[in-house]
């Protein structure tokens, strides 16, 4: 800093100067005279060392409140402004932007403070700078410092200040409402201002970043989340909601590429609009593009990017700015853009073929992009309208034009790296995808024109031709990602759903071609058969059943999914249901693989890869159209459509019957069974295959009680029942496989009209298998035999078909599960004792238990409870006797992380069973009339928690799931049972309390959630025991004296010291004051003199007398305000809760402070002064000057 | 429907049960697709615990085969095996008793007491310090110890300790 020669006396005058001021001002005097006196200093020139000096030297708190004042605003002014603008042309961008962005957050931090004149200055002076009058390089920065202000004042982009959210909404607001629009013409008249220049130069000016600044800005301004300027008069939030819709229908098909909507509001009609902006930015466009037009590099320089990058967030214009009149205005709007960008991408083919030529491609790209805004925000007819005012065809047609052109490119380059292609077919893809889906999902419009239909059916049959290619291309190839089913087809699954849309807009045309294509495939594979090698005309077919099964139907997400209405409503001249297309392709993929049942055909063709293809698509296939339940068919179909719809879809609908219930859906169904059993008897090993058999194939099958019904009547559903419960075959799934398909038979029973055949079925299918656990518990030799790998492998997957069984209760076949579960009681306590250093087999045995518990408990007579109760005690003693105080020892840390792992699998079955026995007390559906002695739940749980909380050690408790699992238990024990803690023994209470205090202070916000829970029920419950002369948690809570003759304090006692600390002086989220407030009222009340002792202690220890009166009204309000009463119902916790956030906000800033002050005085000086003046140099001058030492 | 019974379909289960008594078998053949993580397998002729399993195929449409990777439960070594889906590995049998613990000897043996009275003097203390540290320290504080020794495929080690409250 300048060093004048400045002597004392003129510093200490101006300070003096400013003290009477100050005092004036305080005194009611010469008030204006006063002001005027303190503005000098603000505005005086160099205002550093006379602040400085104040602040050092001056008793007078006001005064050095002024000097402080007027450095902060110098330093925008002078610092940041200043030197950016004189420093304009230097040529270190970087430090210019850190600059202009610091000068944005000093803005911001005194946004709502500054007056409007304070502001115009500022912004005025900004002004001056976009207008060119200090040239180019400050005009420049004058679009910068906008551009950082923008971001600035953005939510998304602004950056975090330490202050309330509200104070960033208000500075929002205040940018959106009252700037954002000025800024957004100075940017355009700086742009407009340097065109010419740029235009008749043919050298690179300096106007260029100029203009490309000012185009960032708008594009910035446009990318705007507009709350409050969309409707003038409608509430942010209403429209916030129908925006927030509007995402979600297109979240249904998740898109690869960006788009976002752009509302900003009628306001903005006369800017954007009306005013020929978007001509004069199309125009400029094309003018320099012409001027270019030889230098291919051009596309690519940022003026370009960014003109181009605007014009395409022009096409997402919507909303009312735009008049009401039936779209003719956005229509013209998009036209007038869709022109500018024609020449970007028309026609196709000599686009596509410059840009194999070497030219850029980014100018087809946001031409692609432009199509994909234009699409999101029209329907298809309009869509396709658009272009026909202009040129001889419609958009459609150009674009499944450029569509094809791009496929095709693709397909000879087939390259594995993402190049251009890709990325075109992506946004081309999406722009489909917007225009089909609202079809799809029943939208506003009907069909897709005719002309569209048509584009649909040509884009199709090229994407299924390139995926062919793709597929044998890639037939040979060992790529690992790619072989797992499951996952390539979920990473194909996005486009597949974009591929299916477009192939439904015309069924009449392109299911033909998909069943033409797949029996051509078929057929070679048979003409080939042991001659040629088939790999390649598997994988084409693998991948034509991928796209076929997701143009046929839809994924059900366990509901039950019906025909796409894009199938069921077309039109399809076919007469008989057995020649719609759907039904002919159907009955293609069906008869194929039918052919898989034959041995020979099974070695020579279907391979597991293939299987896995056929069994996905059965599975998805059969949920939609085997055996439909009729009424909902009809229901459906005639709800959402008009007469002229419901007639065609009724066709349609009356096509698909035909693999109804009463046609061929026995045969189908029984062929997709024989299929099933196929893929688990005579694929050995391959556990994908069987995965989806199990858990797809199957599943879907049993989902529908219709389906059940004739499953359990087919031969070949019994034969598979059969096999599982006798045959050694099945034995050979993987373990977790069985027990899928032990719930699935058993689920397949609800299909048994009679509830006592139903039961009857389930004990045939089981009773093999509890025998044989009976039989081996009861062995002599047990103890020797049960180690072998061999015994291991069969009780596993006899508990796992078990588990499964377990899991598949329902009503109609309860009692069987309950027989099977109750008969192996007994065996599994042996298994456990044998197999205690067996943890595989070990964790089966409490998942089963834990299974079965969650499926019985509900339905259980009091007899059965007891029973069933007194087993889960035995189990966790046992479990307990063996792990308490174990350690495992090994060199190997993977080994010991792994036996840590089991020992949280374990803890969190136990945690489960608990929690299942808890639900008995909730939901019961026993016929014991509620007078019938029972078993009393809440003993037996507490007892089990306190078997199981010395197992839990903290370290445990930092697997997340097993911290929510306790502590969820905890808590709804405390809240539902509190009377069972004064019934705990010594050491478990102590547990209990522990974990409580060590819950309150998780980091997990849930946690604390529901600690505080706990600790609300206790104090209440303790609390409206004792007011009615009752003893409540009795010497729990009053304290005791320890062996020494020591007083300790009762529980609610330390839980209310514990809880205001927390709640004043800790970190939390607001989101829990409610639940602190909660906590805290009961406590206050059962320990009211103990409070005001705290109270009293927390006011003595201020020092400062101002903060002092403030805590001790805080107090008194915070017990006394809005009618606050000594009883716990739900007004007086309302009230509370309102008292608490009052308190808080008025005392929780200073306590905190304060605290930290007493703790790290330095430190927090440090930051504090760093905060507010991160690169003001003043500050840190200053900050030096105050505290020389602490700096070194 | 259903009848015959589920002693014949595991048949050859109930003969391993007859003949399992003295000479029970190192090894036992499991097919490869049915073997879990935390399962154990023979790698290389070592007993391993299973610690990942994952499949993938050889070539697209070709069977499947099971990735697998296994920990030497003695030495603590990585291994790792890759098996056709269909054919069968060894799973070492791995048996695990628990002694208490009588004495830990100078030169470096321990001496335990079986569950029928006799003691058993031959098992070495392991080498490692850290896990050496863990049994002496235990048993000097005066603990009844109980130690768990798993053995497999001829070898054996301590795997666990168990404090079963202060020495009566």
């Amino acid at each position: 800093m300048q060093r004048s020669p400045n002597d004392l006396s003129q510093l200490q005058a101006t300070m003096r100067a400013i003290e009477v001021a100050c005092s004036s001002i305080q005194m009611m005097v010469n008030r204006a005279e006063a002001e005027a006196t303190i503005l000098s200093l603000c505005q005086s020139p160099q205002p550093y060392q006379a602040c400085q000096y104040i602040l050092e030297n001056s008793q007078m708190p006001n005064a050095r409140f002024q000097a402080a004042t007027a450095i902060r605003d110098a330093a925008i002014r002078d610092y940041c402004l200043c030197y950016v603008m004189q420093r304009a042309s230097s040529p270190e961008g970087y430090v210019q932007a850190k600059v202009s962005a610091a000068a944005a957050q000093l803005m911001k931090r005194g946004w709502l403070e500054f007056s409007a004149a304070e502001k115009e200055t500022f912004l005025s002076e900004v002004k001056q700078a976009t207008l060119g009058i200090h040239g180019a390089d400050v005009q420049f920065i004058g679009i910068k410092l906008m551009e950082s202000l923008v971001s600035e004042f953005s939510l998304s982009t602004s950056t975090a200040m330490g202050l309330p959210a509200e104070f960033h909404d208000q500075c929002q607001k205040s940018m959106e409402l009252e700037y954002l629009k000025t800024f957004y013409c100075w940017a355009r008249d700086a742009a407009s201002s340097v065109t010419n220049k740029i235009l008749d130069s043919d050298s690179p000016v300096p106007e260029t970043k100029v203009c490309t600044a000012a185009l960032r800005l708008m594009l910035q301004i446009l990318n705007w989340d507009f709350r409050y300027s969309k409707n003038g008069l409608e509430s942010a939030k209403g429209k916030k909601n129908v925006f927030s819709a509007q995402v979600g229908n297109d979240n249904n098909l998740s898109r690869r590429s960006e788009c976002t909507i752009v509302q900003p509001g009628p306001v903005w009609h006369d800017v954007l609009i009306s005013s020929g902006h978007i001509g004069w930015l199309l125009s400029f466009y094309g003018a320099l593009r012409q001027k270019f037009s030889c230098e291919g590099f051009w596309l690519d320089c940022p003026l370009a990017v960014s003109a181009r990058k605007l014009i395409v967030q022009f096409c997402s214009l919507k909303g009312n700015i735009f008049h009401s009149d039936i779209g003719q205005m956005q229509e013209n709007h998009l036209l007038q853009l869709l022109s500018g960008i024609m020449q970007w991408i028309n026609p196709p083919d000599e686009v596509s073929k410059a840009i194999e030529s070497g030219k850029s491609e980014s100018e087809m790209l946001d031409g692609c992009r432009a199509l994909l805004s234009i699409a999101t925000v029209t329907t298809p007819v309009v869509f396709d309208q658009l272009l026909k005012s202009i040129s001889p065809f419609g958009t459609l047609t150009l674009l499944s034009a450029l569509m094809c052109e791009v496929l095709k490119v693709l397909m000879v380059r087939n390259a594995e790296e993402e190049t251009w292609s890709w990325v075109a077919r992506d946004l081309l893809l999406d722009t489909w995808t917007a225009l089909l889906v609202s079809i799809e999902s029943g939208g506003e419009t009907g069909l897709l024109p005719a002309v569209g239909r048509n584009a649909a059916s040509n884009v199709f049959s090229l994407i299924v031709e390139s995926e062919l290619k793709a597929a044998s291309a890639s037939a040979f190839s060992d790529d690992m990602a790619s072989d797992y089913f499951q996952a390539s087809a979920s990473a194909m699954d996005e486009r597949l759903s974009s591929y299916a849309l477009i192939g439904r807009a015309s069924i009449d045309i392109t299911i033909p071609l998909l069943t033409n294509l797949f029996n051509e495939r078929v057929a070679r594979l048979h003409q080939g058969r042991g001659i040629t090698d088939p790999t390649v005309t598997l994988e084409e077919l693998y991948s034509m059943l991928l796209i076929i099964g997701h143009v046929l139907a839809d994924e059900g997400e366990g509901e039950t999914p019906l025909v796409p209405k894009a199938i069921q409503t077309q039109h399809v001249a076919s007469g008989e249901s057995e020649k719609h297309p759907v039904v002919v392709l159907s009955s293609s993929i069906l008869n194929f693989a039918k052919q898989s049942l034959d041995s020979e055909m099974r070695a020579s063709i279907f391979s597991p890869r293939l299987m896995e293809a056929i069994t996905w698509f059965l599975a998805r296939w059969s949920s939609t159209y085997l055996m439909p339940s009729e009424e909902t068919g009809e229901s459906n179909s005639g709800s959402c459509y008009d007469n002229n719809h419901m007639v065609q879809s009724s066709v349609s609908s009356k096509a698909f019957l035909i693999f109804g219930e009463h046609n061929q859906g026995k045969s189908v169904l029984d062929l997709v069974v024989h299929i099933a059993t196929t893929t688990l008897v005579s694929y050995p090993g391959e556990k994908d295959l069987q995965a989806l058999t199990c858990y797809h194939l199957l599943h879907a099958l049993v989902r529908r009680r219709n389906v059940c019904v004739h499953l359990v009547g087919l031969d070949s559903w019994r034969r598979l029942a059969n096999a599982f419960a006798n045959e050694r075959l099945l034995f050979t799934l993987y373990s977790a496989h069985q027990r899928s398909l032990a719930q699935t038979l058993v689920v397949s029973a609800s299909g048994i009209k009679n509830p006592e055949a139903s039961n009857q079925y389930v004990r045939d299918l089981m009773c093999h298998m509890t025998n044989y656990l009976m039989e081996l518990s009861s062995k002599n030799d047990l103890k020797i035999v049960a180690h072998q790998p061999d015994v291991i492998l069969l009780v596993s997957c006899l508990l796992e078909r078990l588990r499964g069984a377990a899991r598949a209760t329902e009503p109609r076949m309860q009692k069987a599960i309950y027989e099977m579960g109750s008969t192996v009681m007994n065996s599994i306590l042996i298994f456990l004792e044998v197999y205690k250093h067996e943890f595989a087999v070990v964790y089966l045995l409490l998942k089963f238990v834990v299974d079965w518990v969650d499926g019985q408990i509900i339905y259980l007579e009091a007899q059965e409870t007891a029973g069933v109760v007194n087993f889960c005690m035995r189990l966790l003693q046992l479990y307990s006797s063996h792990n308490i105080g174990k350690i495992s020892l090994s060199i190997s840390s993977s080994l010991l992380s792994e036996a840590k792992t089991e020992k949280y699998k374990d803890l969190r079955a136990l945690l489960q069973l608990l929690a299942n026995l808890c639900s008995k007390d909730l939901v019961d559906f026993s016929s014991d009339s509620p007078e019938t002695p029972g078993t009393n739940i809440s003993q037996v749980v507490y007892f089990g928690l306190c078997i199981v909380i010395p197992l839990i050690s903290l370290d445990l408790l930092k697997y997340p799931k097993l911290c929510h699992d306790f502590f969820s238990l905890l808590s709804h024990l405390l809240e539902v049972y509190p009377e069972m803690v004064a019934q705990l023994n010594d050491e478990a209470f102590s547990h209990v309390l522990g974990t409580l205090d060590f819950g309150l202070h998780h980091q997990d916000m849930e946690v604390v959630d529901m600690c505080l829970r706990a600790l609300k029920a206790l104090a209440s419950y303790h609390y409206k025991e004792t007011t009615v002369g009752k003893v409540g948690l009795g010497t729990r809570a009053a304290g005791s004296k320890d062996q020494n003759g020591q007083m300790s304090e009762g529980i609610f006692g330390r839980f209310l010291r514990t809880l205001l600390h927390l709640v004043l002086f800790e970190d939390y989220s607001t989101d829990l004051v409610s639940a602190a407030a909660d906590a805290l009222l009961p406590l206050i009340l059962c320990e009211q003199s103990l409070y005001q002792r705290l109270g009293n202690e927390l006011i003595e220890r201020q020092v400062n007398p101002a903060f002092k009166s403030r805590l001790a009204n805080a107090l008194q309000c915070l017990t006394s305000s809005n009618q606050l009463s000594f009883t716990l119902d739900r007004m007086n916790y309302q009230r509370f809760r309102k008292n608490l956030i009052n308190f808080l906000v008025e005392v929780r800033g200073f306590l905190r402070t304060i605290k930290i002050l007493v703790l790290f005085p330095v430190l927090f000086v440090c930051k504090s002064v760093l905060q507010t003046s991160r690169i003001q140099d003043p500050g840190r001058i200053l900050f030096e000057k105050i505290y020389p030492k602490q700096v070194k | 429907g259903f009848g015959s019974s589920v002693e014949a379909a595991m048949s050859d289960e109930e003969h391993h049960f007859e003949g399992a008594d003295s000479g029970a078998s190192l090894t036992y053949p499991q097919q490869a697709g049915t073997i879990r993580k935390n399962g154990y397998i023979v790698i290389k002729n070592r007993p391993c615990k299973v610690v990942e399993v994952s499949t993938s195929k050889t070539g697209k449409h070709g069977h499947a085969k099971c990735h697998f990777v296994g920990i030497d439960i003695f030495s603590g070594k990585k291994l790792e095996d890759i098996v056709p889906s269909s054919h069968n590995c060894d799973v070492p049998h791995v048996n695990r008793t628990d002694y208490q613990l009588i004495d830990i000897s100078e030169d470096g043996f321990v001496s335990l007491l079986t569950e029928n009275g006799n003691t058993k003097d031959d098992l070495r203390l392991p080498t490692d310090d850290n896990l050496l540290s863990q049994i002496k320290d235990g048993f000097a504080e005066g603990k009844d110890l109980v130690v768990t020794i798993m053995s497999s495929m001829g070898e054996e080690q301590i795997c666990a300790l168990k404090d079963i409250g202060p020495k009566s």
